[in-house]
């Protein structure tokens, strides 16, 4: 037997667990008749089958046993996937009826999610002892699959897996792919039913042509890549040529996209810039930040002053007490220009904290600045409680980003290009370096000849700058500003961006920013599930993968790599003696804790 | 009175954690072109010295005065950039940055380039970038292949336990001191790494012209560098001179040896 009984007992356990828990917080009823591919295929279906599913991929995976790496063989794989689809279903089954035995209702006063409905789904309409037994059969069928998906060999796995993927992802975005064929000319009826999920015929062909394409791929995309990948390293030409390809590519999407589309991506944007500032704060410099919302409020409260925006009141439209009647593209200078200032502001008083510490002060004065925008006692300036509005629309050529989602795209995209262009040349510069050295360690920075004062200042007002842009592009993008805008989960999403792209990578950054606020800002179904879905993602993320969906290079130096130099360095030159000693114990003494330097 | 003015001098430097005095009174000074060893068994303050030399601890009392100039109560890096560079007892490198990258953070305090420069790589950022690089390869060259080559572009952290310890010398060679002050360079090395880096002491005066501080257990070291031994235990100096005269003394050897039982 290739698999432990015990961990595919304590696997079916986790996998039941788990069903109960998506039953019971209410995302099978919800999505029961999300009809993904045909009538049958339903997200809530596809929803029954994952547990399971994971819960055997997850077991099947290889293990190290008295330091050897085993792989699971395919015959094995499928046995232990069953298995682990019987627990599962047995769990989710015995679940299920004692949530019948006990009364629906009575579960109802606390779950309340729970109905009758939810027993039927679950059980098929067959009714409880004949729909319980479909039901494990189907979890036994999801375990199988998983074996299969992580055990089959990878010529066949890869391209199915991707086509499997392929046909969710297009079966999710229902609601926006056929409108963007639609207003690029293309009528799709065999690829889409009317308001529905893709047709089996449509799933079938987006299956193929995803798995062919990864078969393609697989044969000769990765050679391509390397062979662009060494052009641009060896030609700048190439590299500028890509870039403006890319550039170029960015600039027809929301033509293509449509408008829905677009306003998705215009705030996924915002948050691209809030994280771009953040990641220079949290991702070079190491400065934990959580209260970065306070230069989110700023820029978007200091753009509708300087503007010339009035405040809301219950007697009408009034004037702030202070005011300015600018045009957008000078005041937003003066913004980023103030935000930096206030960057030092804020960083002065921190500079002597670390770590937790700092994270605490720095949640302590993003709570104040969200205290403040809410407050009567900053009504006369910025509106308190009812806030303000008739924020510029910052009409520049003819476009109007308030107004026009793809317009607004536009000058997203300008202010997220120049955003990145700055903080990708501050990390290869002399600064980047200074703040690297005072993230792996502060004291031996200063005593080499950093100032750390001066460029955690630097790091704050920078990161604010940038920030602040974010603030200023939301206040153009809404028109009017309200307390409820500039609440604490800002400041946190914006972390969860940078930690989910991965610390210090600027690409990481887009990235991020597209799965946490593009994907929920395209599937309207989970708005009532973002707080979970977020949890999850990071959670999964920091198990799966803890550098980051794109990680910096640094924070990922492979030793495989460097070993293969070291190697063909020592058997040609002179001595490489004491080498083997670093490459056994990674990072060695220096990697651990620290001690003191005494 | 005309005193003859030392490149570094402490006096009267007490230094107390809670009722432990790590030092107490403590004066001595370094010329110029001079390698001054420091002995003394564990705890005797030699690390904790060094601390309040570089600014990481502030002395409770004395001055301390480098070129004539008081340095206490300065940031370290103020004091880096004066020309004091210093090594740590356990190896304190930036463990995820490249080798030649350690090597050019210790340039950092000889250059200026701000954030318009760096963002608009100028001219004048451009060329003073090429000769961060520059400078920071001399330092590295100063321990021969042994940093160079493929490894410049290796993290630091994947390099030998030896190598690590010359890294960490670079990288102060590289910021372009008057004084090197060594804190226990040959722990935890081989004897012929140790036998090396007494050579690259040898060196570091009288090739690059530095004055070095050598905090230093192994004794064969100690004879083979020193120009004059300080002798420190509780905090205090006890003795002090040549090589001969310091490993002779009676204190010395009380210190490392203990009181003679009484009997």
């Amino acid at each position: 037997m290739g698999v432990p009984t015990r961990s595919i007992v304590r696997a079916g356990l986790i996998g039941g667990v788990a069903a109960i828990f998506i039953a019971l917080v209410g995302l099978y009823t919800k999505f029961a008749t999300l009809e993904l591919v045909g009538e049958q295929i339903t997200l809530g279906r596809l929803m029954i089958v994952a547990p399971a599913l994971v819960a055997a991929y997850a077991v099947t995976r290889p293990r190290i046993v008295a330091g050897e790496r085993r792989v699971v063989s395919l015959r094995d794989g499928l046995i232990a996937g069953a298995l682990t689809g019987l627990g599962t279903g047995i769990v989710f089954a015995a679940g299920t009826w004692f949530a019948d035995l006990f009364g629906v209702d009575r579960i109802r006063e606390v779950f309340i999610s729970v109905t009758d409905e939810l027993i039927a789904f679950l059980t098929f309409d067959k009714g409880i002892p004949g729909g319980l037994v479909i039901l494990i059969v189907i979890c036994i069928v999801g375990g199988v699959v998983g074996g299969f998906v992580r055990t089959a060999p990878e010529p066949i796995r890869k391209p199915a897996a991707v086509g499997v993927l392929a046909v969710l992802l297009f079966g999710l975005l229902q609601r926006i792919v056929p409108i963007a064929l639609v207003e690029l000319g293309y009528d799709a009826d065999w690829l889409y039913r009317a308001g529905s999920g893709l047709t089996v015929l449509g799933g079938v062909v987006v299956f193929a042509v995803a798995a062919i394409a990864d078969i393609l791929w697989n044969r000769g995309g990765r050679r391509l890549k390397d062979r662009v990948r060494q052009t641009t390293e060896t030609a700048p030409a190439a590299r500028l040529g890509l870039f403006l390809v890319l550039v170029a590519i960015l600039a027809i999407l929301p033509l293509l996209l449509g408008s829905v589309i677009s306003e998705t991506l215009g705030q996924v944007m915002i948050y691209v810039l809030l994280g771009l500032g953040l990641n220079i704060v949290v991702g070079y410099a190491g400065l934990l930040d959580l209260g970065y919302v306070a230069f989110f409020a700023f820029g978007a409260y200091t753009t509708g002053l300087l503007t010339g925006a009035f405040l809301n009141t219950t007697t009408g439209a009034a004037q702030p007490a202070l005011s300015a009647d600018l045009n957008f593209y000078v005041a937003v200078w003066i913004v980023a220009l103030l935000a930096a200032g206030l960057g030092l502001l804020i960083g002065a008083p921190v500079l002597r904290l670390r770590g937790d510490y700092l994270a605490i002060v720095t949640l302590g004065l993003g709570e104040i600045v969200s205290v403040i925008t809410a407050s009567k006692w900053a009504q006369p300036l910025i509106g308190g409680p009812q806030g303000m509005r008739g924020v510029t629309k910052a009409e520049i050529f003819g476009l109007n980003p308030q107004d026009n989602p793809q317009h607004f795209y536009y000058l997203a995209l300008a202010f997220v290009l120049l955003a990145a262009f700055v903080s990708w040349r501050l990390s290869t510069s002399r600064i980047g370096r200074a703040w690297t050295a005072m993230r792996e360690d502060e004291q031996v920075a200063d005593a080499t000849g950093i100032s750390t004062t001066k460029f955690k200042l630097l790091a704050f007002a920078m990161g604010g700058a940038i920030g602040s842009l974010g603030g200023a592009l939301f206040a153009v993008s809404i028109g009017s500003l309200t307390p409820a805008s500039f609440e604490i989960t800002v400041s946190i999403t914006a972390l969860a961006v940078v930690i989910l792209g991965g610390l210090g990578s600027i690409p990481g950054v887009v990235v991020g920013a597209l799965v946490l606020i593009g994907l929920p800002g395209l599937l309207r179904e989970f708005e009532d599930y973002r707080p979970l879905i977020y949890g999850g993602a990071l959670v999964a993320i920091m198990i799966l993968r803890p550098q980051g969906l794109i990680p910096n290079v640094r924070r990922t130096r492979e030793l495989a790599e460097e070993e293969v130099a070291q190697d063909a360095w020592a058997g040609g030159g002179p001595s490489g003696e004491g080498e083997a000693v670093a490459a056994v114990v990674p990072g060695g003494s220096l990697g651990g804790e620290r001690e003191d330097l005494e | 009175m005309s005193e003859p003015e030392h490149l570094l001098q402490l006096e009267g430097v007490a230094k107390h954690f809670g009722g432990l005095y790590a030092l107490s009174g403590l004066s001595l000074h370094v010329d110029e072109g001079e390698i001054v060893s420091v002995i003394g068994p564990n705890g005797a303050g030699k690390s904790t010295m060094f601390n309040v030399i570089t600014g990481l601890y502030e002395p409770d009392d004395g001055t301390i005065r480098f070129r004539g100039d008081g340095i206490v109560g300065l940031a370290p890096n103020r004091i880096t950039k004066l020309g004091i560079a210093r090594t740590f007892q356990t190896v304190h490198l930036f463990p995820n940055m490249t080798i030649l990258e350690n090597a050019m953070v210790g340039q950092h305090c000889r250059t200026r380039s701000g954030v318009l420069g760096s963002v608009l790589r100028l001219p004048a950022t451009r060329r003073e970038e090429e000769q961060i690089r520059e400078r920071a390869r001399k330092a590295l060259a100063f321990f021969g292949s042994r940093l160079a080559g493929y490894r410049e572009d290796q993290p630091a952290f994947a390099l030998s336990y030896a190598n690590r310890r010359r890294l960490e010398m670079a990288r102060a060679l590289a910021t372009d001191p008057a004084i090197v002050m060594l804190d226990e360079p040959t722990a935890g090395m081989n004897p012929r790494e140790t036998l090396e880096l007494r050579d690259h002491i040898v060196r570091m005066r009288d090739e690059l012209g530095l004055t070095l501080l050598v905090i230093e257990h192994d004794m064969r070291v100690v004879k083979g560098v020193s120009d004059r031994v300080i002798a420190l235990d509780y905090g205090r100096k006890i003795a002090e001179g040549s090589y001969d005269e310091v490993a002779n003394d009676p204190q010395v050897i009380e210190a490392y040896l203990g009181t003679k039982a009484v009997g």
